[in-house]
């Protein structure tokens, strides 16, 4: 396999906005501690709903980040995108005005666009006639309005995609975002991912779907426990700069790390939960360590997908003692994500700026809920409490409905 | 050292035509895909107009009866299409699990599950009267009828394919952008196949009332065949329309190796975005000039060997000037003499699957060597006096075409196919 020797790639920024914390201060620290964000959803009501609590970002006010005529423009996702940008630009101390804005791109990843204005608006058009929909849907509603509106906001003219995959298109973005800077067709990406699942009728539909736990325990989100039974949803958004190293290096940026792999297969097993079959999971994790030259004992951890079904967890598990053999038992693995549901989209993005501050605080934030870990999965798991580590690298790992699995390693930035 | 990327094998589903013989024999004949909106009720809507895809039967274009029932049409489309392009490739169902695992689905959509989230509001909320809830006698809502990335994933499924699935949603620049991505993950070593393309089937009352309401669609209910008439000065608006298409780019050496019947190989694959407004291009097309230029430079291409240009072509007001005045900003004086033409005056907009569909209608220009017209081209706009081939096919010699397409957001793509006989003397 011919590959590429490209242009390194680094994260000088990063912007969160998540369940357990707005801004990334906010969020490290609860993730750190074990702080959940899931709660009784508060924002309408769940009394004819079979899902009744979810990671919402409840103190969210878009007018803090963006001006009103631009709030009745946007849907939720797209706010926590720019929220989010603005905080991952300003961390980077990136003087857009400076740049060649032709050289810098936007890649954000989002599945269920902004499907909270879209069911307002089919509201007004379906009780009050057609003209009562506003003319802002389209735009509100489609995912590449998050690409498009950071893009007017920020006068990013550059290499601009929107992923969509699913759970794993925040992961899909930083990967195509890594590939376009790695050939050189940008110098900084604006890359990460955001979703809104927390909406009724998208709630409805995940629990036909088998995939999200039913009920009203916030604490039911619990990978790899004999009691895991799917997961707990979770808005939000989480977007990092990617920056090529030298022009990084060049500006005396602050580089949280270094992306240095991103691989993808498929089990193509039909379109259901991840599969119980590891065999094609395990092949991207070779290829991600492959990739970036990382030797499992310079790993911190291991990131998981975590989607707390025995068969996908099982799945998961498989996979890593396929890819790991005997190293699997010193190697830390955990679901930090534990800590606010499954963001979708945002999920991908959030792991990695977890990971990244992992790295920089020598600490593996840990998993949550899981108090009869199934030991059966012979997994070190984190759980409960943080653990100090000395590792350097991290691999993201990410499996969608459908059979795709995708796997993102990242190391420190070494001197 | 890049590897090298071609096209052997094309699947299309048009409102025109389904295959890509119909599909070409109704472009170059000038026949329309457009007609009365019959998917649903439109009566209550100001457009009534769309380009469907009629006659549409999945289980004859090898979608299996399970798959016709659970998943939703542009998903069907998708598989379909895939399997034409497998066929004509020479590869359906030819390739071992070790070639499979290096073989992946790249697809483009703009408003994939829209139609689906629609149905599933108007049954959970009874119309609109009572906020979601579960209904007592619902059939299971299948939320992946209502994701994007199901177009890419069950083309995966349906052929197991073992390699990279990606889904874009970069509006109607999707399809484009897909193979795009395609080219160059080949190119890189990633994968050595991909079947690459797009897919959108939202002719619902949602799907049309959202660009309706913003004034973007024609509303010439009464001429459906006249409405989409890029560049000429009545254009008044969009034409909705579905379909799918996808394309089979194979690493250049394997093709070879197997005696592939080559279309054309991708020379230059280039995007970027406006960073101006959510849907109206600027008018002086600077974007797009910039874009074409990057493109042909990446191509090695000079001005004087591009020999067609399938546009974008949507049939807005705006959209027509901007590319006009990106062409010539661009040409000069060479603008004139460059055949341009747009498959949307044929079949309207198939939203992520046009750009798609218009690399199928590019890579069938050089393998005929024939342009299809621009059709409805009756009043000349004095700000689009270029060459759009009007209303009548033509024969040409044409070795290097580009193909181009925007979208919301202000994304804009633009890829350039060559014969490989022209490749083999140039490179």
């Amino acid at each position: 396999m011919v590959q590429q020797a490209g242009r390194r790639v680094v994260i000088t920024g990063l912007g969160v906005v998540a369940p357990n914390g707005i801004g990334t201060p906010a969020f490290w620290e609860a993730t750190a501690n074990g702080i959940s964000g899931i709660d009784h959803i508060q924002r309408f009501s769940t009394d004819d709903l079979p899902i009744k609590v979810g990671g919402a970002v409840s103190d969210f006010v878009a007018t803090n980040y963006i001006e009103r005529k631009l709030v009745n423009r946007t849907a939720r996702s797209t706010q926590f995108t720019l929220a989010a940008t603005q905080e991952a630009v300003q961390d980077a101390r990136l003087a857009l005005e400076e740049q060649d804005m032709e050289q810098v791109g936007a890649v954000i990843g989002c599945a269920l666009g902004g499907n909270g204005y879209v069911m307002q608006q089919m509201q007004a058009m379906f009780t009050r006639g057609t003209r009562a929909m506003s003319a802002y849907t389209a735009i509100a509603a489609l995912q590449i309005a998050n690409a498009g509106q950071v893009s007017i906001r920020h006068n990013v003219q550059g290499y601009s995609k929107t992923a969509i995959h699913d759970v794993v298109g925040g992961l899909d973005a930083l990967g195509l975002a890594y590939r376009a800077i790695r050939r050189g067709e940008a110098e900084v990406i604006i890359a990460g991912g955001c979703d809104e699942p927390i909406e009724p009728t998208v709630l409805i539909a995940m629990a036909h779907s088998d995939q999200c736990a039913l009920g009203d325990d916030p604490d039911m989100y619990r990978p790899f426990d004999r009691r895991a039974r799917g997961t707990v949803l979770a808005e939000g958004a989480g977007i990092c700069i990617l920056e090529d190293y030298e022009h990084a290096r060049r500006r005396g940026a602050r580089m949280y790390g270094e992306i240095v792999g991103y691989s993808q297969t498929n089990d193509a097993h039909g379109m259901t939960v991840p599969s119980a079959c590891g065999k094609h999971y395990a092949r991207a994790i070779k290829l991600a360590l492959q990739e970036g030259q990382i030797g499992p004992q310079e790993l911190a951890y291991f990131s998981a997908d975590g989607r707390a079904l025995p068969s996908s967890d099982a799945g998961e598990a498989e996979a890593l003692r396929l890819a790991f053999g005997s190293e699997l038992e010193r190697l830390p693995v955990s679901v930090p994500r534990t800590c606010i549901g499954h963001a979708y989209s945002a999920a991908g993005p959030l792991d990695m700026i977890t990971a990244l501050l992992a790295l920089q605080h020598h600490t593996i934030p840990p998993t949550i809920n899981c108090e009869q870990l199934d030991p059966t999965y012979g997994l070190n798991l984190v759980r409960d409490q943080a653990r100090p580590t000395h590792g350097s690298a991290v691999l993201l790992g990410g499996r969608a409905t459908g059979g795709s699995n995708v796997v993102l390693a990242i190391k420190k930035v070494g001197e | 050292m890049h590897r090298r990327v071609v096209i052997t094998g094309l699947g299309v589903i048009a409102p025109n035509g389904i295959g890509k013989e119909q599909f070409w024999d109704a472009c170059v004949s000038g026949r329309s895909g457009v007609r009365r909106i019959t998917r649903f009720d439109a009566s209550s809507l100001p457009v009534q107009i769309a380009g469907e895809v009629p006659n549409f039967d999945p289980v004859a274009l090898g979608v299996t009866e399970k798959e016709s029932v659970y998943l939703d049409r542009a998903t069907h489309f998708s598989i379909a299409s895939a399997n034409m392009a497998l066929e004509d490739a020479g590869l359906l169902d030819k390739l071992s699990e070790e070639e499979r695992e290096r073989t992946g689905v790249y697809m483009g959509s703009a408003m994939a599950g829209i139609d689906e989230l629609e149905q599933a509001w108007l049954k959970l909320t009874d119309s609109g009267n009572h906020p979601p809830r579960e209904a007592k006698e619902q059939a299971t809502l299948i939320i992946t009828r209502m994701m994007t990335h199901t177009y890419a994933t069950m083309v995966a499924v349906h052929h197991q394919l073992y390699g990279p699935c990606v889904s874009l949603a970069t509006a109607c620049a999707a399809g484009g952008d897909a193979i795009g991505e395609a080219f160059r993950a080949i190119q890189e070593g990633y994968v050595d196949r991909v079947l690459a393309g797009g897919a959108d089937s939202a002719i619902s009352a949602v799907g049309i009332n959202v660009f309706a309401i913003l004034g973007a669609l024609s509303t010439r209910n009464e001429e459906p065949e006249r409405a989409s008439r890029p560049y000429d000065a009545l254009r008044d608006g969009f034409v909705m329309a579905e379909g799918a298409a996808i394309l089979l780019l194979e690493e250049r050496e394997l093709a070879l190796a197997r005696n592939a019947r080559i279309y054309a190989e991708i020379i230059g694959f280039s995007s970027n975005i406006n960073a101006h407004h959510m849907t109206a291009p600027p008018p002086d097309g600077a974007p797009l000039q910039r874009l074409l230029q990057q493109v042909l430079r990446q191509a090695g291409v000079k001005h004087e060997e591009l020999d067609y240009i399938n546009s974008h072509g949507s049939s807005t007001p705006p959209n027509e000037v901007a590319e006009t005045s990106a062409y010539k900003a661009l040409f000069g004086e060479r603008a004139s003499r460059i055949p341009i033409s747009s498959t949307k005056s044929l079949i309207g907009h198939a939203q992520g699957a046009s750009s798609a569909i218009e690399a199928v209608a590019t890579a069938l220009t050089l393998e005929h060597q024939v342009i299809h017209p621009t059709i409805n081209q009756e009043q000349p706009d004095p700000r689009c006096d270029l060459d759009y081939v009007p209303n009548v096919a033509r024969h040409a010699t044409v070795n290097v075409a580009l193909t181009h397409s925007s979208g919301f957001g202000g994304v804009n793509g633009a890829l350039v196919l060559a014969r490989p006989e022209w490749v083999d003397t140039h490179m």
